[in-house]
């Protein structure tokens, strides 16, 4: 076998001289000394360094004489069996013999300096990930000037550069949460409430539009009533006061916001308990109950009354005892409830009623399902208590309610001779002639005489009515019926709840007000304290059928005549705008 | 007991920091739970703004580390320490920043401020991960060649190959040329990350010899091109292995650190909006 040696050098001006030897022996050496077949002139290569021995069949055998290796195809090794057919790179120090195969079965060693034909590779950027994306350094400069530029500079530079009454832009991103129903309009207003910088919201800014807001009390009285916190309210205090947070008291201290779409969430009882907790202990002299929580601490309900029948509700009286007021009205409304009495026969002879009398039959609620209207005489009374005097023909003549003058000019030129006229009312089913229940006020007398009679305690007027004669002639007393006896704490009749009255006693109205039983229209049929707890427990209870009522349920901390702040009366509103209505 | 002289900065001091961040974020919770705030607890409490200002130092330490790390030193106060610390401390944070927002998010600088740290705290988990896992299989693959032996060993298949495709038709040759221009360092990052590379040349050239007429099939310059081709593959797949695994290794801190910085700024401009419209 021939191996056949072609050396490859440069000139000093990058010319290439081509060299070829062959060599007819079975072995070569290789090293740096003169003598060897393949004389490599490098330090980093031996003497001696390797046999590169015919092995059959065209295949080389390279092996290491020395104690430094060789590299194969890239590898470190010191022995190696070559295919000339497959060929094979070898590297002895600077230097690169290639082996291949030539056309006449040759084995070809191609020796040249290794590094010449070698293009640079930055070897560290080439094995990195850098090469496949944008530089760290830069991509954490451009995010962060963005944000800081987008999130910061934006609203910063619009805030202090902006005309007069226009809006600062770019400060939606720094809204953390969205306002409430109320308030909702002024989202995109933030500075309409942030008013200065690194200010915290003041109360002189909320009153600007809640002009009419009155002050739960004097402030004399408030700072006395307020709970002196402990040490680390002190400590909280004084550093909310060192960044210039306003407080207590301020408005923001209750109404917080940014707490989500919807109404604004009621005050919570611990903010009244601070105060009304132990109040006693306070202010001393106050005649207001302590209360911290609706099913444990909270005084009896004391309604507003009127001591003197017909005059304005003058005096508060405690319920869950024997509570009473002066209405002015003779009103027994057992005698109209019992299902076996009297006047339920007469409601049942009567189309319009058809049955037993109930609540609603003569108690009619307000427009807004709050309350319930005053009774009215004619609409809810007249139809069995019937002021019918006289009759011509088939009419009959009614007197006019709530006028005494009216009536008594009406009976005095009534017609003297009546008849057929009945005398006081009925049993049910019975008929005057020519129709139903009307009076015989008299016995066909003087008209002077008549009116004495009606306005007699067994009259027409007196069977209702207290009969007085005051400024020489004869009247009734007013009848007072207030439309709302708690003047601090809300009721609504509204509820579903409350409308089926799941009250202690029973259902319906009767299963809070106990009419059923009541003989007088003196006593005061409001559920008490202990009624009310039947369902409503303080804010913090968790007993099941119980619903959870903070004091902002009932009470609201400014004084107003309307219903405190709640949720219940915005529900609707509250889930029209969270389906994105407006 | 090869590696008992050995305690890398995950076991530091027998979990010191683990233990300490364990701690921290439980105490936290336990604020959470009973701190007196009202209505809701949120970053605007006197406990939100207590857990924000301990959360935002704790941020702006852990991004120190990276200039921590270009000084090495040992003992008490050691980069390893410091390291442990980063790690167990980035931790807890998730907890402390949690509690902070009070759960209370929307798409707002706050809650970005809060996203982009959940990215650095994953792509720091991912990292340690990867730290953890990766070495030994990226030692295996090598098989004790270097960097730089691989590219010498893919330099001389190609000069041998540039050398073998000489007495080549052109067809031939021109498969042989388009396999070694293609630059085995180029690829997507998806393709470094995946280790698979469906436009490999080398792999063309290799089917389209397989299929080449028999005639030609038969030349002992076609089946030594062959060869070579095939040893280049193998060559090119070791290649890509190493780089998949390096490119693991790696891209977590790609995510990091711009995030990390991309963090500093959101939570500047989160702290400095919270308090200009207080």
């Amino acid at each position: 076998m021939t191996f056949r040696l072609r050396t490859i050098d440069q000139t000093a001006d990058g010319r290439e001289i081509v060299r070829e030897k062959d060599l007819g022996q079975p072995a070569l050496t290789v090293g740096r000394a003169a003598e060897n077949d393949v004389h490599l002139p490098d330090l980093a290569v031996e003497a001696q360094h390797a046999r590169i021995a015919d092995s059959g069949d065209g295949r080389v055998r390279v092996e290491a004489v020395g104690t430094l290796g060789f590299t194969l195809d890239g590898r470190a090794t010191t022995s190696a069996l070559i295919d000339s057919r497959s060929g094979a790179e070898l590297r002895f120090g600077s230097y690169r013999i290639s082996v291949a195969r030539a056309e006449d079965g040759a084995v070809l060693l191609t020796i040249q300096p290794a590094g010449a034909a070698a293009e640079p590779l930055d070897e560290k950027r080439a094995f990195s990930l850098a090469r496949s994306l944008p530089g760290k350094r830069a991509m954490a400069w451009l995010l962060g000037l963005a944000i800081l530029g987008l999130f910061l500079a934006w609203p910063i530079a619009s805030n202090l550069t902006r005309a007069p009454k226009q809006s600062v832009r770019g400060d939606a991103s720094w809204n953390p949460g969205p306002l409430s129903l109320a308030h909702h309009a002024l989202t995109d207003n933030c500075e309409s409430c942030h008013v200065r910088a690194f200010e915290a919201v003041r109360s002189e800014t909320c009153q600007t539009c809640h002009k009419d807001v009155h002050d739960h009390a004097q402030p004399s009285r408030m700072a006395g009533a307020r709970e002196v916190p402990g040490l680390g309210g002190r400590f909280l205090e004084s550093v909310a006061h060192s960044f210039g947070k306003p407080g207590p008291g301020a408005c923001v201290d209750c109404h917080t916001e940014h707490e989500g779409a919807g109404p604004m969430q009621p005050t919570r009882e611990k903010f009244c308990a601070d105060c009304h907790g132990t109040l006693d202990q306070r202010l001393r002299d106050t005649r207001l109950g302590n209360a911290a929580d609706f099913g444990k601490v909270h005084p009896q309900f004391r309604p507003l009354v009127a001591t003197i029948p017909g005059a304005k509700p003058d005096a508060r009286v405690s319920l869950g005892g024997d509570a009473r007021e002066a209405s002015g009205l003779t009103f027994p409304h057992r005698k109209h409830l019992d299902a076996l009495g009297g006047a339920t026969r007469m409601a049942m002879s009567l189309g319009r009623y058809g049955k037993a009398l109930g609540c609603s039959d003569c108690h009619h609620p307000t427009e807004d399902g709050v309350r319930f209207k005053p009774v009215e005489m004619i609409r809810d009374c007249e139809s069995c208590h019937s002021l019918d005097y006289d009759m011509v023909g088939p009419t009959s003549r009614t007197l006019r309610h709530g006028d005494i003058a009216q009536m008594t000019a009406d009976l005095s030129a009534a017609d003297r001779h009546v008849e057929p006229i009945v005398i006081g009312r009925r049993r049910p089913g019975e008929f005057a002639a020519g129709g139903r229940y009307f009076s015989r006020f008299s016995p066909p007398v003087s008209g002077a005489a008549r009116i004495g009679q009606a306005l007699s305690r067994d009259g027409v007027c007196g069977e209702c009515h207290t009969p007085v004669f005051r400024g020489g002639q004869w009247t009734v007393v007013p009848v007072g019926q207030p439309a709302r006896y708690m003047q601090h704490g809300w009721f609504s009749h509204r509820p579903l709840r409350h409308r089926e009255g799941r009250g202690p006693l029973g259902r319906d109205c009767a299963g809070c007000h106990a009419a059923t039983t009541s003989t007088t229209s003196a006593d005061l049929l409001l559920p008490d304290l202990k009624q009310c707890r039947t369902c409503h427990l303080g804010e913090s209870t968790t007993l099941a059928n119980k619903t959870p009522s903070g004091c902002a349920m009932c009470h609201g901390y400014h004084p107003t005549v309307a219903a405190p702040r709640s949720p219940w009366p915005n529900a609707k509103r509250a889930a029209t705008l969270r389906q994105g209505g407006t | 007991m090869a590696d008992a002289g050995h305690e890398g900065f995950l076991r530091h001091r027998g979990f010191r920091w683990l233990k300490l961040a364990l701690a921290a974020s439980f105490i936290a919770l336990l604020g959470y739970i009973f701190a007196d705030v009202g209505p809701h607890p949120n970053g605007g409490t006197w406990y939100g703004y207590t857990l924000g200002t301990i959360g935002a130092l704790l941020i702006v330490w852990l991004a120190l580390l990276g200039i921590r790390k270009r000084a090495m030193t040992r003992g008490k106060w050691s980069l390893k320490a410091w390291t442990s610390a980063h790690v167990y401390l980035g931790l807890a944070l998730i907890v402390i920043a949690t509690l902070h927002t009070g759960f209370q998010f929307g798409w707002n600088v706050h809650t970005l401020a809060y996203a982009l740290m959940v990215l650095v705290i994953a792509s720091g988990i991912f990292g340690i991960v990867a730290y953890a896992t990766l070495p030994a299989t990226l030692s295996n693959n090598r098989e004790q060649m270097t960097q730089t032996q691989m590219v010498e060993a893919l330099r001389a298949t190609d000069r041998q190959l540039l050398d073998a495709a000489q007495p080549l038709p052109q067809h031939a040759a021109d498969r042989v040329r388009i396999a070694l221009a293609q630059d085995a360092f180029g690829g997507s990052l998806l393709r470094r990350l995946s280790g698979n590379y469906p436009a490999c040349a080398t792999q063309r050239a290799i089917e389209q010899f397989n299929t080449e007429d028999p005639a030609v099939a038969a030349d002992p310059a076609v089946i030594r091109v062959e060869a070579l081709l095939n040893r280049r593959k193998a060559l090119l797949e070791r290649m890509r292995r190493h780089l998949r695994l390096k490119g693991l290794l790696e891209v977590w801190l790609f995510v990091h650190v711009p995030a990390t910085f991309a963090l500093l700024a959101a939570l500047t401009a989160h702290v400095v909006s919270v308090f200009y419209y207080w």
